[in-house]
């Protein structure tokens, strides 16, 4: 058999590695911002050329105004504004959605609803008018919500038959105190959701979803239609009296835990290993993000550097913050092979201790990598109808500002590496993280011990 | 009213093939200071030896090893660090690797591009190899081994195509072949496959023709051609004959039930009808399924169909049903069953096809919208049908799909003894 030199006679001469030119400036576009009679906020971006317009209304509904007793009821009322409405009953309503050619969907958060619509901007005039039935006259019958309880019940089953959506529940149940809404899944779980009924839904939706505190955002190509006028004709005269407004949680963290939750002859592990954080109005946040994404955003991250290209122990292991309207969360998060989930551990919390006797802190090149990748994928991300309104969205159901992305691009490039390895020692203390593990316990629970988790439960569940 | 709207104006492409016969699809488009980069290899699962499945998709990893002037790794390092996202994927039909950028990078997207096709085997060594197997095992544990239902679609190739059909087996392969892959069945993957003659470079941004092209000139044109190797020899099959069922039992949370079909080549007016076929029976809230199984019946907790067209004489496509908690699967099954085969007998509606063709033409709208998505398909239509210009006139050939087209179609391709079945238990505790 030849050898691969021999079977290689490459000519192959390279050009010299090429330098790279400084990006031109780029910023986030500038909504035109009016206000609708009614007082809804409309954000909206003219975008020539993004045939698919995209409109989210953004509803001042936190999850923490639900009724305890039913949490999951903002989820479930929700799923069923496109079922039918007073006009439009039953599937007749969808029927004239899809035949538009529009797409209607609902986004679920902590912090408030969102619904949205994307529609070619042709049929724009139509679709507006059945976006705004949906949300202001929906039939909520008892019927859809029925079912809609039933099919969100078989969705947490499904999700705790999942390892990796198994480990972050449990790891969200952990970080945050069981006081905080933030602990619970945003779309309930199965002891209040079954609760949920048609009256239910219908007074959440009646004392929850209103026009004050709303906002309307609409991007694209509006091809000659007035974008204020026609938001004015479909939501201008919305109004609820009954609107109760409930103010935004403060989330709190909960009681550091290292557990195992056993799924017996599991050939992978799903690990989350983190803790409380923070939101994006927090002075460290920029400095945070940048040495989140050196210790594990980046491909050649430290973690994904050892653990994936070093050792092949995982398809890929990530850092990451996850923010919420006020604090947050962090984590370090990945799938390992059953035989080598402890070892994956040990070197995640090496490499994760920057301050440590044997930590590196954060260099001037990670820093600069961190800015220029957050920098240089902004434009492409921002390039499209849905991306804009999407995080225009965000902005304001969460409070940013309109100005955010613009305004957080400047404050990365002010990042020094000492100004990342502060902001990061501040959050991630090693000694205090909680470990959450979905894997075969009988494998791998005495090896995480010896590492020091000496308080590990196990936590075997029947069936 | 109509289905379809007056839609954006043509998207430019200019097309060029270096004499190394490297194509070179290039569309300008100056909306945002950033560039796709998007290749395009001929070359997927269909391709892979006997013994060796999984082996295009390993080989796309090996690909991110480094080659003469780069280090392990460095690809995506060095990309990223100029601020590009980047990625490569693997299928029945192709291997593509893109990154977009902020456009000063181009060169620097090129360049390793280059360097790769050029001289991979320079930097492939048995120990990169061999990390590249595990983390590919990790891969296929993660999204196929551990998790609820992951096997189906493997389960649904084998029972629409033979064992040794190019499609008989998925792009993840087996743990046993992807042990049995060696370095020299790399180098000799690579040389075979990964030859300019064999790719499609699209580059979609802001640039202009001329100096786009003078650049890839720069980068691409010392690179050798080579003999392009031949698909693997199939002729297209017909429908699938008799119905053929398989049970199979796992830690599931419900029971499912899947019905298979074997369809015609994508690129022909009988596949795009079919493909609305599916939208009309299984996808979004209005379809068929959804509407009769999830919310009349309510004997399924979700239900939907979907097809996967390939270019290789034969598609596939597929419809499921998931029972609800207490609901017995046979009785799943034949409300399935029911539903396809009375929608197969008297065809969609006027307003279901006008409804399916919408839905559509904003999916390809939006598809388009961003310009890594673009290049993507300028690269599949140029690779895969002979023709980047299709992507231009996509929405037109859907909207001319008739309802006798459909009926055709389904005639040849949907008879009830024309479909395979599988259905998949609960593991008794």
């Amino acid at each position: 058999m030849s050898t691969p030199e021999q079977l290689d006679p490459t000519t192959w001469r390279a050009a010299p590695q090429p330098e790279v030119a400084a990006p031109g400036a780029w910023s986030f576009p500038e909504p035109v911002v009016s206000t609708l009679a009614n007082g809804i906020e409309l954000v909206c971006f003219d975008l020539p050329g993004q045939h698919v317009v995209s409109a989210h209304l953004v509803l001042d509904a936190p999850l923490n105004g639900e009724d305890p007793d039913v949490e999951g009821v903002a989820t479930i009322a929700a799923r069923t504004l496109d079922e039918g409405t007073r006009n439009h009953p039953g599937e007749e309503f969808a029927e004239l959605l899809e035949t538009e050619g529009a797409g209607f969907g609902i986004e679920v958060s902590l912090s408030g609803l969102q619904a949205v619509l994307d529609v070619p901007a042709s049929h724009l005039e139509q679709a507006f008018a059945l976006f705004s039935e949906a949300v202001t006259q929906p039939e909520i019958s008892d019927a859809d919500v029925a079912r809609h309880v039933q099919i969100r019940l078989a969705q947490i089953e499904q999700a705790s038959a999942n390892s990796a959506q198994l480990a972050s529940t449990a790891f969200r149940e952990s970080v945050f105190d069981p006081a905080s809404r933030a602990s619970r899944m945003s779309g309930g779980e199965a002891a209040s959701v079954a609760r949920v009924d048609g009256a239910a839904a219908r007074r959440f939706h009646a004392e929850h979803l209103g026009p004050a505190g709303a906002s309307l955002v609409l991007a694209g190509d509006f091809g000659g239609t007035n974008p204020h006028d026609l938001a004015q004709r479909w939501f201008g005269d919305w109004a609820n009296d009954a609107q109760v407004r409930t103010p935004q949680e403060q989330a709190a963290p909960g009681a550091r835990r290292h557990v195992v939750l056993h799924r017996p002859g599991a050939v992978q592990a799903d690990v989350r290993y983190g803790g409380f954080g923070i939101d994006r109005l927090d002075p460290r946040w920029p400095a945070a993000s940048v040495a989140t994404y050196a210790m594990g955003g980046a491909f050649l991250s430290r973690l994904n550097a050892v653990l994936r290209e070093e050792k092949g122990y995982t398809y890929g292991v990530r850092m990451s913050l996850t923010p919420l309207r006020s604090a947050g969360s962090f984590a370090i998060g990945g799938s390992f092979r059953t035989d080598v989930v402890a070892d994956s551990v040990r070197l995640a919390r090496e490499l994760a201790d920057v301050s440590g006797p044997e930590g590196r802190p954060f260099t001037a090149e990670e820093v600069a990598d961190a800015v220029t990748y957050t920098s240089g994928i902004s434009p492409l991300r921002y390039a499209t109808a849905d991306g804009v309104a999407d995080q225009a969205a965000v902005n304001r159901l969460v409070g940013l500002g309109d100005d955010y992305v613009t305004r957080n691009l400047a404050e990365l490039r002010q990042v020094t590496p000492e100004a990342a390895t502060e902001a990061y020692t501040s959050l991630v203390d090693v000694g205090a993280l909680t470990l959450v593990v979905v894997g075969d316990a009988d494998v791998i629970a005495d090896p995480l011990r010896e590492l020091g988790f000496d308080d590990l439960e196990v936590v075997r569940t029947e069936g | 009213m109509s289905g379809v709207t007056s839609g954006p104006a043509a998207y430019p492409i200019h097309q060029h093939v270096l004499d190394n016969g490297l194509r070179v699809l290039v569309s300008p488009d100056h909306g945002a200071p950033v560039v796709a980069v998007n290749l395009w290899y001929d070359v997927g699962s269909r391709d892979e030896e006997p013994g060796r499945t999984g082996f295009a998709h390993l080989f796309e990893h090996v690909m991110f090893q480094g080659s003469a002037n780069v280090a392990s790794g460095a690809h995506i390092g060095l990309l990223q660090s100029a601020g590009a996202s980047v990625n490569a994927t693997t299928w029945f039909d192709r291997t593509n690797y893109f990154e977009t950028l902020p456009v000063g990078g181009l060169d620097l997207a090129l360049w390793l591009e280059a360097d790769r096709m050029g001289s991979l085997l320079d930097a492939l060594t048995e120990d990169n190899l061999n990390t590249q197997r595990e983390v590919v095992k990790e891969e296929k544990r993660q999204r196929y081994d551990n998790v609820p239902y992951g096997d189906v679609m493997q389960r649904l190739n084998s029972l629409t195509f033979p064992a040794e059909h190019p499609y008989g087996h998925t792009t993840i392969g087996s743990m046993a072949d992807l042990d049995a892959a060696s370095l020299a069945d790399a180098h000799t993957f690579f040389r075979k496959h990964y030859l300019p003659n064999n790719a499609v470079l699209s580059v979609v941004g802001d640039v202009e023709v001329g100096d786009a092209l003078q650049r890839v000139e720069r980068y691409f044109r010392a690179l050798r051609s080579g003999e392009v190797p031949a698909h693997p020899a199939q002729d297209p099959l017909g429908p699938l004959s008799g119905t053929e069922r398989e049970e199979t039992s796992a830690d599931v949370p419900a029971e499912a039930v899947y019905l298979a079909w074997r369809l015609p080549a994508r690129g022909t007016r009988a596949f795009d009808a079919l493909d609305l076929f599916f939208g009309v029976l299984g996808h979004g809230q209005t379809s068929r399924l959804h509407r009769s199984l999830v919310r009349d019946a309510e004997v399924a907790e979700s239900a939907g169909a979907a097809s996967t067209g390939l270019i290789g004489g034969n598609s596939f496509g597929y419809a499921y049903a998931r029972a609800r908690g207490g609901e017995s699967l046979a009785a799943v099954e034949e409300a399935l069953v029911d539903q396809v085969d009375r929608l197969a007998a008297e065809g969609p509606t006027e307003t279901e096809l006008r409804r399916a063709k919408a839905q559509y033409e904003r999916h390809w709208l939006h598809e388009l919208s961003r310009v890594d998505s673009r290049a993507d398909a300028l690269g599949e239509y140029a690779t895969l049908e002979g023709d980047p210009e299709l992507v231009n006139t996509r929405t037109a050939q859907v909207e001319a799909v008739t309802p006798d087209d459909v009926a055709a179609a389904v005639t040849e391709w949907f008879g009830s003894d024309r479909r395979a079945t599988l259905s998949y238990r609960k593991a008794a505790a």
